[in-house]
């Protein structure tokens, strides 16, 4: 089949051997880990790649318009998948690594979350103020004729030659949504990282705890960094341009991109834990 | 309490360095046409459109700052190792970040126009003369700005992060918010003009941008100019509020009910700037009107 004779495919193209292989890479990973550094090592292991499925998750909340949405043209917020959820995840990052200094795992991680909602939620209402007060167009969906949240028709509201623009308020809640995740599930990998550097560093460096805190926290806070990074590129590709939100009929390519991101953040969380074990 | 009083004059002064750093990160964004709308730049001489418009898109708005603020932080915090006074570290790190960033400016414009060869655009000198230092100036303030609220939240807050993490952090953050909220008003409402107010470009206008000012041909400083007065601001107070409110909740709620405090005031802000988001919508609604009649009536 070629490219012009390919269709579409919104989102029922999932390929079952290529999860099945995504699955199988993800457990042999876990295994040489077992193998290689069980107890705290695997544990934080694990911990990461819940932190990478939620950041993977959570990207495909993001309303994201792209280009057309810079001219009016796409619903969703003006930029790329990628930065936008690594925008707001690594707000939410920020937060919980501040609350991971003094609190506990689920206050930081929840703190997190709450930092990661609140950036997407000031830039979506940002977004909407720009479109309906500085160039006079109101919000409108492309995929669906009523938003399933406030029964507010939409097609009757999208500008001629156009696909919709703005964000419906299904869409921000959407952006929101993928915001928590994101940064919960950043702050879930930093900390994970960070425990397993506070233990086992001071024995590898011979220095006492205070001594090694600084690196272990720069060092678990750019493996967070990276693996949020990868899992919200990956998600990117899995989503191809622009999504609207969880109504989007893109958003059903989920289950692909959650086994992709279990693989990779068990591969990116492996060379992190590899390198204070071995 | 005087740790309170002290974080949140901080708190103030890194909420206020945010809301400048916001407004010229997207007008200098604008002038080189770094966001989504550079897509319409580089169509626009494929369409037979040959214009006078700066275009130094080589990379999305969020990594390139990331890059300039997290090589502003570094190099700040290397001078500040180096026993050097903090300000005068933190300006010496921004101007150095600023010479990357004129460089890639250059080479980006410079490639991205050479590509467009076979269509007729030239590579004008002047505008690579007269844009290039306008944007490296702006770039300058955004710079400047973020690396000195990284620097406060570091040193005054106690953040755990080192300098070039935060700035990291933040330069990714302050791109996304910048290119969220300027692109529209950059894209839609300066490049398409000619276009009706009120409604999106239509699809088949795509490459059709306004070519000539009131005088002459348009340039990217007059892109600058208009997009100065809401584009930018607004990117503004979405980045400063950003960080002010993540800022503030932590400050003087984190102390209670050890850390539910500021998530629930975390929570309390989300459904306040939902509600406003809501409101925002239905007034649009309520004012402009449906474009077409809706299908029911139709029927």
């Amino acid at each position: 089949m070629t490219a012009v004779a390919a269709k579409p495919a919104a989102g029922s193209a999932l390929n079952p051997t290529a999860m099945v292989v995504g699955v199988v890479l993800l457990l042999i990973i876990i295994g040489a880990c077992w193998q290689l550094a069980p107890g705290l090592a695997f544990m934080a292991l694990i911990g990461i790649i819940v932190g990478g499925v939620l950041v993977g998750f959570g990207v495909h909340f993001v309303p994201v318009g792209g280009a057309p949405a810079a001219m009016g043209q796409a619903p969703g917020i003006a930029t790329g998948v990628a930065m936008l959820a690594a925008g707001g995840g690594l707000a939410g990052l920020f937060g919980g690594a501040w609350a991971a200094s003094q609190e506990g795992l689920v206050v930081s991680v929840v703190t997190g979350g709450v930092g990661g909602g609140l950036m997407m939620a000031i830039t979506c209402m940002m977004v909407n103020f720009i479109y309906v007060y500085g160039m006079g167009i109101p919000a409108a969906s492309g995929k669906i004729k009523v938003d399933p949240i406030t029964g507010d028709t939409q097609t009757e509201y999208k500008s001629q030659g156009t696909e919709g623009h703005g964000l419906p308020f299904v869409s921000f809640v959407g952006g929101v949504i993928g915001g928590i995740l994101g940064g919960a599930g950043g702050t879930i990998i930093y900390i994970m990282l960070l425990n397993l550097y506070k233990a086992t560093l001071p024995t590898m460096m011979k220095a006492t705890e205070a001594q090694i805190l600084p690196i272990a926290i720069s060092a678990a806070g750019i493996f967070a960094i990276g693996i949020f990074l990868v899992n919200a590129v990956l998600t990117a590709y899995n989503i191809t341009g622009t999504i609207e939100g969880f109504h989007d009929p893109k958003f059903k390519r989920w289950p692909r991109a959650v086994v992709a991101s279990a693989a990779a953040s068990a591969l990116c969380g492996f060379v992190a834990i590899l390198i204070v074990t071995m | 309490m005087n740790n309170i009083v002290f974080g949140i004059g901080i708190t103030a002064l890194i909420g206020a360095l945010a809301a400048v750093a916001g407004a010229a990160e997207d007008t200098e964004s604008n002038i080189g046409s770094q966001g989504d709308p550079n897509s319409q730049v580089q169509l626009a001489p494929q369409m037979g459109y040959i214009h006078r418009i700066f275009n130094k898109a080589i990379a999305g708005e969020p990594p390139a700052y990331g890059l300039w603020i997290v090589l502003g932080a570094g190099l700040a915090w290397s001078f500040m190792a180096m026993q050097l006074n903090a300000v005068l570290a933190i300006v010496l790190g921004s101007v150095l970040a600023v010479f990357v960033q004129g460089v890639y400016a250059t080479t980006a414009y410079v490639g991205r126009t050479a590509s467009l060869k076979k269509f007729g655009q030239p590579i004008y000198v002047d505008i690579l003369k007269s844009m290039t230092t306008v944007t490296m100036a702006h770039a300058f303030i955004a710079i400047f700005c973020t690396v000195t609220l990284c620097y406060l939240m570091n040193a005054a807050l106690g953040h755990p992060f080192p300098l070039p993490l935060l700035g990291f952090v933040w330069g990714i953050a302050l791109g996304a918010a910048g290119s969220a909220t300027g692109n529209p008003y950059y894209g839609k409402e300066r490049q398409y003009q000619n276009q009706k107010f009120g409604a999106g470009v239509p699809i088949a206008q795509s490459g059709n941008i306004v070519r000539y000012a009131e005088a002459g041909e348009r340039n990217s400083l007059d892109n600058g100019f208009f997009t100065a007065k809401l584009g930018g601001p607004a990117s503004g107070v979405c980045f400063g509020l950003i960080v002010f409110l993540e800022l503030w909740r932590t400050i003087l709620f984190e102390n209670i009910s050890a850390g539910w405090g500021a998530i629930i005031i975390g929570v309390l802000m989300i459904l306040v700037f939902t509600i406003i988001d809501r409101y925002i919508e239905v007034w649009g609604r309520k004012t402009y009107g449906p474009y077409a009649k809706p299908e029911e009536a139709k029927s």
